[in-house]
């Protein structure tokens, strides 16, 4: 689905700040309905990968292809109908007067046809639970995060790519937005990127995890894997999500516990020995 | 490049008071307005140009006459089409496209806005606009707020450009097609963008008045700031400089 190959990047000087690290040299593959993870320290390269995912911004050398289509040769209209983007801002994308309206918009400048623009939109507002006739701005972060989601997924894309999806929201709206992706993912196929520095949200959603130090991956694999590898993290300066750490604590015995319940099955385990 | 970026430096110039900045590029642009003769105009540039190798500025101060050329080249191209004094000078069949007077005019004209602005926008490379709007309080007892107003709007003009940056890749991402060739489409499609600028822009300005009144913006006077922008002897002579070159103009 996401190809890089051999992708070099850097900002032109005027935009070079610490924020972001240029990219060296950079090659993975995304496959058709992966979730797969982007983790890393800030200024690592992470946001700048998942621009260059949509082809907000062109490699230096190298190709990316998204869904076999080099982003060089395509125009990002023409991508953006196939790779879905949720900011972490919503308020960048949201301009329309009504919450519908909004919704509606994206997929009627992709000229889907109105009355499956009409369908497609009034199902959204029911499954992201808004109403059609709210005005956009004043809503809280959370809605309005939810609105923004909900006008990416229904453009019905075979992928989205989430910056840090989950930044400034509640642990409620921030579970109920990834259930939605997780839904798609598992029931539809979608192939989700997620940008993320956030290890709990990693580990409880992500299948696969790709570490990034200084625009170079310094390790990919099974997110259980990566999550227990700490010379790895150590290098992309994150610690691991709480629970494998407690377990990588307690020795072997809790080789393979990553979540709360397996967790409590051990000690449990141990206690009644 | 940001035309309009500080420059840090310790030279003559920057070590000038910011009033006398101010003053001095005012007095510059005033000279060439005053001047009714092309050669003059160009060489008020190519003084302007020396003046900022002075403080290690000549590489900006050449990509913004270049820039400002432009603009020039705007002007010339409209006073060359519209004065119509003189001779004719470049007739096609029985239409006269520009005359001896439309020419002169043009040239005098496109070189005068070049030699006005260059200045002016020279300033803010060599001033910071803190110590501008500071020197203005202390020495001219510009009310606090109206100099704020001022240095606030520059400060705000690179902010404004980065978001609304993102916000284009944000509505690209999403499909709208401001990569399109069709310019009438374009301006159909004006609307993703300030919609979101002009909101953000609310919403910065209210949390930015409020902060400002956090920190006691209303009780801010002349006697608030312990920073004091001294006059020397090089302001003196600076301004002198500048009668004269006014002078010069004039006469010439």
């Amino acid at each position: 689905m996401l190809k890089f190959d051999h992708v070099t990047f850097s900002y032109p000087d005027e935009d070079r700040d610490a924020k972001h690290a240029t990219i060296k040299d950079l090659s993975f593959e995304i496959k058709k309905g992966e979730f797969v993870a982007l983790i890393g320290s800030n200024g690592a390269g992470k946001s700048t990968i998942s621009r260059l995912a949509n082809g907000l911004l062109l490699p230096d050398s190298g190709h990316v292809f998204v869904d076999g289509e080099d982003t060089t040769k395509v125009r990002t209209s023409a991508i953006a109908k196939k790779v879905g983007f949720l900011f972490q801002n919503p308020d960048r994308q949201i301009c329309q007067n009504t919450v519908e309206e909004e919704i509606a918009f994206g997929p009627k400048v992709q000229g889907v046809d109105p009355e499956e623009v009409k369908k497609r939109t009034a199902e959204a507002l029911e499954t992201f639970e808004l109403k059609g006739d709210w005005f956009p701005f004043n809503r809280s972060r959370g809605e309005r995060q939810r609105i923004a989601l909900a006008s990416v997924l229904v453009c019905q894309p075979q992928m989205v790519i989430l910056d840090e999806p989950t930044t400034g929201l509640d642990y409620k709206e921030c579970i109920r937005i990834m259930d939605y992706i997780t839904r798609l993912n598992k029931e539809q196929g979608l192939t989700v990127l997620m940008v993320s520095h956030d290890m709990e949200l990693v580990q409880e959603y992500a299948s696969r995890v790709m570490v990034l130090t200084d625009g170079r991956l310094v390790g990919e694999g099974p997110t259980n894997t990566i999550m227990k590898n700490m010379e790895i993290l150590k290098q992309a300066h994150v610690l691991p999500a709480q629970i494998p750490m407690l377990a990588m604590r307690f020795g072997d015995r809790f080789a393979d516990v990553y979540t709360v319940e397996e967790m409590t099955e051990a000690i449990r385990g141990g206690v009644q020995k | 490049m940001n035309l309009l970026d500080y420059v840090p430096g310790d030279s003559f110039l920057h070590k000038l008071n910011p009033v006398t900045k101010l003053a001095a590029a005012f007095l510059y642009g005033i000279a060439c307005i005053l001047s009714n003769n092309v050669l003059m105009e160009a060489a008020l540039i190519v003084l302007m140009i020396l003046i900022s190798s002075l403080a290690g500025l000549q590489k900006r101060a050449l990509h913004l006459t270049k820039n400002l050329f432009v603009l020039g080249f705007i002007m010339f191209v409209l006073q060359l089409l519209f004065v119509r004094d003189g001779d004719p000078l470049f007739v096609i069949g029985a239409f006269c496209v520009f005359t001896t007077g439309g020419l002169s005019s043009a040239l005098l004209m496109s070189f005068r806005i070049v030699a006005t602005m260059l200045p002016l926008m020279l300033l803010f490379a060599i001033t910071q606009m803190n110590d501008l709007c500071g020197a203005l309080v202390k020495r001219l007892h510009v009310p606090y707020r109206y100099a704020f107003i001022v240095t606030t709007a520059f400060r705000f003009v690179p902010l404004f450009t980065t978001e609304f940056h993102d916000i284009e890749d944000a509505q690209k991402a999403r499909g709208v097609e401001y990569d399109t060739k069709n310019i009438f489409k374009k301006i159909g499609l004006i609307v993703p963008l300030f919609v979101p600028l002009l909101i953000s822009s609310l919403k910065k300005v209210d949390s930015g008045a409020m902060s400002a009144q956090l920190r006691g913006f209303h009780l801010r006077t002349v006697s608030s700031g312990y920073h004091e922008y001294p006059f020397h002897a090089n302001d003196a002579v600076c301004l002198v400089c500048m009668a004269l070159l006014i002078f010069v103009a004039v006469i010439l």
